[in-house]
């Protein structure tokens, strides 16, 4: 067993200098009854590593993929280009083998890094602070509605229809075991009407959950909602799953957002069909200290040089246990390097562009829809919603797409359920060229 | 003749200063060249166009590499040292697993894509959840929990889910020993549920005259980790687990010592009702400076109708997505869980197999009683007898000098090793908890028990202010951590 270093010589070596006279000597104190006979668990024998190669790439090949297939899929998940530095960085061993940072002297790499981090999500989602980090965007979207209810003392959370519905039945799940009321607003269809969400705010709702862009890629103006939190004196919470966007329209700071939380993954971070990825967590200064999750903050050592540490600690388990304000330990560490590894590389503009990129291919693709198919008509970043005749001309399509190796979309009641079997959510990325564009389009015909 | 300024390996060598990347003193430079429609966005979208810029500085390709392999220079990795943090299972990682996670089958799939065009992935997902089901003796699994703190909480949604569908929502006590990790709590607190802290008894180990004691009619739980965080396993295990189901209450395992038993002991034999597995610790994840994790659940009999969705199932031949089931507790993520990590944890258990298993237990027990057996005489044992695997020590024998625990932490960094968990399990005052595991060589912990025999020397011999001093030798003295809470500071300002 190559992974384990100790020979026989070392074992007998080991257990003679205590008096040891075998391994399970050791094993003493775990009652006989419970102790199982070596090599006795209905496992499958040890493969070599030849073989765990081939045994996952034989699995792998099993799977189509983003690099031999043309993907239009969205809903939180997004196909973006990777550049190769990013995990050429993140394999680092001083990166990829190093715990989280509690001795600050030797992880300064790492603090560093988080520190970057936190500087460009506040930037880019035009906040005040960062965390780094969350698992992902529906349990930050969750952990937002709990902190509201800290910084408010309120606890009515208000969730907005049109955000995504894997982050609201997580968030209804994690409040539904604690005291206050958890609200929905049906927005109807794919409707960016925020005057119902703002019609359902009242004197005790600690927030209001909003996705911007949202589910279906709408991008509206949220100043009358900021206004109604204001008067109401709520939290404005701002989700998304698409970050890039922020490199090209207003950020949700901008919007008069008090919590920004999301996906990170589109920030060189590859699908991994649905994770790792990375949650993101930014808000207002003067909310700070209830932010959740592991920061890294700015300090100096002993010889006045600058480094960095982990800090505000006193919200955290290991110190206040039952009254820790939450109970995440690990975090995703090494997506916030990716991140900050991404960010830096692509820069302001190549960002820009990304997201430039992702928009225009929608444009493109919308503009191309023959009538048959249909898509809402305002403001869209990189992803909408089709409408079909009935179920079966959209499954048809789906089915002449994927014979031309295009995953053209995600049948939109497979993520919320209830909604009508005959849309199709789509979106684009850089990813998608001209001529995949025209191959989706082409493959429309059947759904005549 | 070995140098003896290398004597314990290290953190020595080339440093590099490195500014941040925001200092870096010139214009970002052209765009990368992207693919994809270099057309124009609608004109409705053109009206939210972002007024103030990002401000993201932007690195050529060189510098951006030069940059973060600086920045990985500075840090204490696996890779780069030995990494005795008890309780959080520092071992190394197979490089062959990060290798066939990033196949581009596994790497580049979208998790709403059809199941028919990604059974390759299901199967070894399905196949880990088999493996765990088996190595724990709690045959129902979700991999969904993104981490350890995560699956305590998915665990104890369920035993509520479980306890709400026998009509017994009185049921809100969870005891917890002192001895816990602190997540235990602060999960409890998060599902609707009261802690209640147990005191260990003298030995570290639960006392069954106080755990009787908080036991009645609204016990919806014990929350125990065994071993315990003081390295010891709970021998009583049988009669404690007897104790809690009397009661008409169930037992959450912490599985976050598993490295101590796989292969040798199951908890679901044990009596346990729900275990989480920190699978990135007992089955190799890298830990990535802080994550990502995986929290998996294992479960019995009892507790498997309130598994999360989406679930992973086998029908006939095919591999399927369970998104809806209707006394799943639902979901509790966005996707089915942190993927990459779990096929990580099959290529490991893959590499062992059913011949080799045991021997992770079986040489991170070994080391861990090693490593106290040479040390025992020089440093305080707070708590006699076998240790599993991690070792627990105190500063008892140092404080007479000025000496404690912190210092002597700082010190290992000097001669070339992380130091060991500090200040935990609180139980002990001065706690050091050490956690070889089983991929350390004889030779590595000679030498880590050698340094740690020296900074005793070091103490006896009063060499307090050096030790106070230390770390001198990384690229960063000892930091301001309480200027750091009080005036944070978390964004670069120019």
């Amino acid at each position: 067993m190559r992974f384990l270093p100790h020979t026989d010589t070392d074992r007998s070596a080991m257990l003679e200098a205590m008096g040891a006279s075998s391994i399970r000597d050791l094993f003493a104190d775990i009652p006989a009854e419970f102790q199982l006979e070596r090599g006795s668990l209905g496992l499958e024998p040890a493969l070599s590593e030849a073989a765990i190669v081939r045994k996952f790439t034989r699995a792998s090949e099993k799977n189509r993929n983003a690099t031999n297939s043309r993907y239009f899929l969205g809903g939180g998940t997004y196909h973006h280009f990777v550049p190769a530095v990013v995990d050429y960085v993140i394999s680092r061993g001083e990166f990829l083998t190093a715990y989280t940072p509690y001795q600050p002297e030797i992880s300064q790499g790492t603090l560093q890094a988080l520190f970057e981090f936190q500087t460009m999500i506040a930037r880019l989602t035009g906040m005040d602070v960062s965390n780094a980090s969350m698992y992902e965007a529906a349990t930050a979207t969750a952990e937002a509605a709990l902190m509201a209810r800290r910084v408010t003392r309120k606890s009515r959370v208000v969730m907005a229809g049109s955000v995504n519905p894997r982050y609201r039945s997580v968030t209804a799940n994690y409040l539904s075991r604690l005291e206050g009321e958890y609200t929905e607003v049906d927005m109807g269809g794919f409707g960016t009407d925020l005057s119902k969400v703002i019609a359902a705010i009242d004197e005790t709702t600690a927030c209001v959950i909003v996705q911007y862009p949202d589910f279906y890629g709408s991008v509206y103006d949220l100043a009358p909602l900021r206004a109604a939190c204001d008067a109401a004196k709520c939290l404005m919470v701002v989700a998304f799953s698409d970050i890039s966007a922020f490199a090209l329209i207003e950020s949700p700071g901008a919007m008069g957002a008090d919590i920004a939380v999301g996906s990170g993954q589109a920030l060189g971070i590859p699908m991994g069909f649905g994770g790792p990825h990375l949650g993101l967590f930014a808000c207002k200064q003067k909310h700070l200290r209830q932010m959740p999750g592991r920061v890294c903050g700015l300090t100096t050592d002993v010889n006045g040089k600058r480094g960095f540490v982990l800090t505000l600690s006193t919200r955290e388990q290991h110190i206040r246990r039952e009254k820790a304000t939450s109970n995440i330990c690990s975090n995703q560490g090494l997506m916030c390097t990716a991140a900050a590894t991404y960010m830096t590389l692509m820069g302001e503009a190549g960002l820009e562009k990304v997201a430039r990129h992702s928009a225009a291919a929608l444009q493109m693709l919308v503009t191309k829809l023959p009538a048959h198919v249909t898509a809402p008509l305002d403001a869209r970043y990189n992803e909408t919603v089709l409408s079909f005749s009935d179920q079966a001309a959209r499954d048809r399509f789906l089915a002449t797409a994927r014979s031309e190796d295009i995953f053209a979309g995600i049948p939109l009641e497979q993520i919320e359920p209830g909604a009508g079997a005959n849309h199709l959510l789509v979106a684009t990325t850089e990813m998608v060229e001209e001529s995949d564009i025209a191959d989706f389009i082409a493959a429309l015909e059947v759904a005549k | 003749m070995i140098n003896p300024d290398y004597k314990y390996s290290g953190t020595c060598g080339i440093q590099h200063e490195e500014p941040l990347l925001f200092e870096h003193a010139h214009d970002a430079p052209e765009a990368l060249n992207m693919p994809g429609v270099d057309g124009d966005i609608s004109p409705e979208l053109a009206a939210f166009a972002r007024k103030r810029p990002t401000n993201i500085p932007g690195l050529s390709e060189p510098e951006t590499v030069r940059h973060f392999v600086r920045l990985s220079q500075w840090n204490h990795g696996i890779e780069t040292g030995f990494y005795p943090l008890g309780s959080c299972t520092m071992k190394y990682n197979p490089r062959v697993n990060e290798q066939v996670v990033r196949l581009p089958g596994l790497a580049h799939i979208h998790p709403d894509q059809p199941e028919e065009s990604v059974q390759g992935a299901l199967e070894l997902l399905y196949e880990l959840q088999q493996w765990l089901g088996e190595i724990s003796g709690l045959p129902h699994v979700t991999l969904q929990p993104a981490a350890g703190a995560h699956g305590e909480l998915v665990g104890l949604m369920m035993i509520r889910a479980c306890l709400d569908a026998r009509g017994e929502s009185n049921r809100r006590k969870v005891l917890v020993p002192d001895s816990a990790h602190g997540t235990n709590p602060a999960s409890a607190a998060l599902c609707g549920m009261q802690t209640v802290e147990l005191k260990s008894g003298a030995d570290g180990r639960i006392d069954l005259d106080e755990l009787k004691a908080h036991l009645d009619g609204d016990t919806a739980a014990l929350m125990m980790t065994n071993p315990n965080t003081a390295g010891a396993f709970e021998s009583d295990i049988r009669e404690i687990c007897q104790l809690v189901h009397d009661a008409g209450g169930l037992v959450y395992g912490d599985g976050a010592n598993l490295n101590a038993l796989v292969g040798v002991a199951r908890p679901g034999d044990m009596g346990i009702d729900c275990l989480h597995i920190n699978v990135h610790k007992t089955f190799s994840t890298p830990h990535g400076g802080g994550g990502p994790g995986g929290g998996p659940v294992v479960v019995n009999e009892t507790l498997a109708p309130y598994l999360p969705v989406p679930r992973i199932e086998k029908q006939g031949s095919q591999y399927k997505l369970i998104h809806h089931d209707q006394q799943s507790i639902g979901p509790v993520l966005g996707s089915a869980g942190q993927i990459g990590v779990m096929l990580r944890a099959n290529a490991y258990i893959s590499a062992f197999g059913r011949e080799h298993l045991h021997k992770i237990a079986e040489d991170a027990v070994l080391n861990a009683n090693y490593v106290l057996h040479r040390l025992k005489e020089r440093y305080h044992v707070p708590f006699e007898g076998l240790c599993k695997h991690e070792c627990l020590l105190t500063d008892e024998y140092q404080n007479s000098h000025g000496v404690k625990t912190l210092d002597i932490a700082k010190r290992l960094i000097d001669l070339g090793f992380h130091p060991m968990t500090v200040y935990f399990p609180l139980i002990v005052h001065g706690a050091m908890l050490i956690e070889p595991t089983e991929t350390e060589s004889r030779e590595t912990l000679d030498a880590f028990c050698d340094a740690m025999l020296e900074i005793a020397d070091q103490c006896e011999a009063g060499e307090t202010e050096m030790l106070h001093d230390a770390p001198v030798k990384p690229f960063r003295r000892r930091l301001d951590e309480t200027q750091a809470a009080r005036k944070p500071v978390l964004v670069w300002q120019e």
